[in-house]
């Protein structure tokens, strides 16, 4: 047997993450059956990736930013009553007439069937092409900050951080307390034009002050620790180190002027966009989320279209960890009601403080987003450059199939390229091309991206080895 | 919680902290390049949290070659990882 259960649990969460833990820890209060599925063996979810290697320690986690997130951690690690099935993804799951059905591949593969569903699968770093970008050592600020937080290791001497997004200051400080010193910070986009794009939203942003003192806090400590940290820094190529396996250097355009940077280690961090597959899969609704990607709709229960499906977290957009938390409450309380176990008047109670916490969190969150805002800074790339990873696509072979497609066609958006030229066919099923295949298709037919249809999700949205996909039934 | 475990990499003997994923063991080891592309290009771990895919290599423990996420499977001792695709047998 391959770890079959005829148990028939109450909810099943896919994350274990802040939105995760949340409505676990609502669920599991009310005496209900819940289990977290999450394919890291620990909890957490990225932002709280727990050290998995001994002699990796955990001081990241006293910063100020995750005491609030650590201490939910630290309730969900102590809660006996939930269900962790740490170490597994999900690669396909269906609403069926009683209950749904998740089928699991980890060390072994096993399936689980549960009366609710939750997504709260996060989200990833944007992938964003540009020539050289596939060269070993070139990562996206996640990989470089969970090696680093979860592995202990920083895999590089001189560590490049480029992009358009703020995180950028954190990783770079976390890069210094961990001993070593990043070869720079890059940004896009001009101080003037992050200043501007930010002035809308910073009186509500002031009601939650905390990240924006500690983003200007970490600018002040990498200079004192000899950090550059540029502005109107354009990362146009990264350069191949001398022997070819990895990398050399990045050339940088700043403030015009084109100079190139030593670095055997390149973060790219342009923003993120929520983990979509299995919503999208499961046939729930969606919309474009900013700036790419598609966010799930849901309703104030937290429930997406398709009956008893709930999310929460990123998955309905990126505004951070806290967020995720307050929705996950929301999420959690609304199950708990939805199956009889929570009246309705302390369910209200429950929703109402934790809607009013995710309120409060929408002045930084807009901020954020505006800040970092990717679209005007995207990098040029080149005909042999790879836009699809998998599948080793280059943007010539794209561009043909999308003009191939608009001279035959005048709709079917992605899914018709992705047909043409194996873009997004390989096992990551388009996570990373897709919102860069949709953009080129955009332009080439001058129409905003949220008119281009993305290409159609299926199962299984996880690589799953071969013979494993006999179901255990 | 063990000691260091004992893992081997295209044949080499490689140590890695107990706990440690496969692609940290490959990276503290000094290895970016996890495989080679379609074109013979180098090719390394991008997201490691088992979204991209970039990472898979083969990995056997006792039941035969798999292709999996490195960065998702956990150094166990006596495991055995290749870069590139093994000869059938």
């Amino acid at each position: 047997m391959t770890g079959t259960t005829d148990k028939i649990y109450d909810l099943a969460i896919v994350g274990g993450g802040p939105a995760g833990q949340a409505a676990a820890l609502q669920v599991a209060a009310a005496g209900l059956s819940v289990c977290v599925i999450d394919e890291q063996p620990l909890p957490g979810g990225q932002v709280l990736r727990q050290p998995a290697a001994a002699g990796a320690g955990a001081g990241w986690m006293k910063a100020a930013p995750y005491r609030r997130l650590a201490a939910q951690h630290a309730a969900f690690v102590a809660e006996k009553r939930i269900d962790w099935i740490g170490g597994f993804s999900v690669h396909t799951a269906s609403r069926q007439a009683e209950h749904f059905r998740l089928s699991l591949v980890g060390a072994t593969s096993r399936s689980i069937s549960a009366r609710r569903m939750l997504i709260a699968a996060g989200c990833y770093d944007i992938p964003v092409p540009l020539p050289g970008w596939t060269l070993p050592g070139v990562m996206s600020a996640g990989a470089v900050q969970t090696l680093l937080k979860a592995q202990g290791i920083v895999p590089g001497e001189r560590c490049l951080l480029f992009g358009t997004h703020p995180l950028m200051l954190v990783l770079a400080e976390q890069i210094v307390a961990a001993g070593h010193r990043p070869a720079a910070v890059c940004f896009a986009q001009s101080q003037r034009q992050m200043l501007g794009r930010a002035l809308p939203h910073a009186l509500r942003a002031m009601r939650t002050p905390g990240p924006l003192l500690a983003g200007l806090g970490a600018m002040a400590r990498l200079r004192r620790a000899g950090v550059p940290v540029h502005f109107d820094a354009s990362v146009q190529r990264l350069v191949p180190s001398t022997d070819g396996n990895g990398l050399g250097a990045a050339e940088v355009a700043i403030a015009g002027r084109t100079c190139s940077i030593d670095a055997d280690l390149a973060a790219m961090c342009f923003g993120f966009m929520p983990q979509s597959d299995l919503p999208r899969a499961m046939r729930a609704a969606v919309a474009p989320a900013h700036p790419a990607g598609w966010r799930t709709l849901n309703d104030a229960q937290m429930m997406t279209d398709v009956p008893g499906l709930y999310v929460a977290g990123e998955t309905v957009g990126v505004t951070g960890a806290d967020a995720a938390m307050a929705e996950g409450k929301i999420a959690g309380a609304a199950i708990t009601h939805d199956l009889g176990a929570l009246d309705a008047v302390s369910h209200a109670r429950i929703a109402s403080a934790a809607i009013r916490q995710r309120e409060r969190l929408n002045g930084f969150a807009d901020l954020l987003a505006a800040m970092a805002d990717p679209r005007e800074h995207w990098p040029e790339v080149e005909a042999d450059t790879l836009l699809c990873r998998c599948e080793d696509v280059p943007c010539t072979e794209v561009d043909r199939a999308i003009l191939q497609h608009v001279d035959t066609a005048a709709s079917g958006g992605a899914s018709a390229a992705k047909l043409r030229c194996r873009a997004g066919m390989g096992p990551c099923q388009g996570r990373g091309c897709e919102h860069s295949v949709m953009r080129r298709m955009a332009q080439a037919r001058d129409l905003p991206v949220a008119d281009i249809a993305g290409f159609r999700a299926r199962f299984p949205i996880r690589p799953v080895p071969l013979g494993s996909l006999v179901d255990p039934d | 919680m063990t000691g260091p475990v004992s893992i081997t990499i295209d044949g080499e003997a490689v140590t890695a902290p107990s706990g440690a994923s496969v692609a940290a063991a490959m990276l503290a080891s000094g290895r970016q390049r996890f495989r080679d592309d379609t074109r013979g290009s180098s090719r390394g771990m991008f997201c490691n949290m088992g979204t991209c895919c970039e990472c898979m290599v083969w990995i056997s423990h006792g039941t035969g070659w798999t292709r999996l996420r490195a960065c998702l499977v956990a150094v166990a001792p006596g495991m055995a990882v290749l870069r590139q695709e093994p000869e059938l047998a």
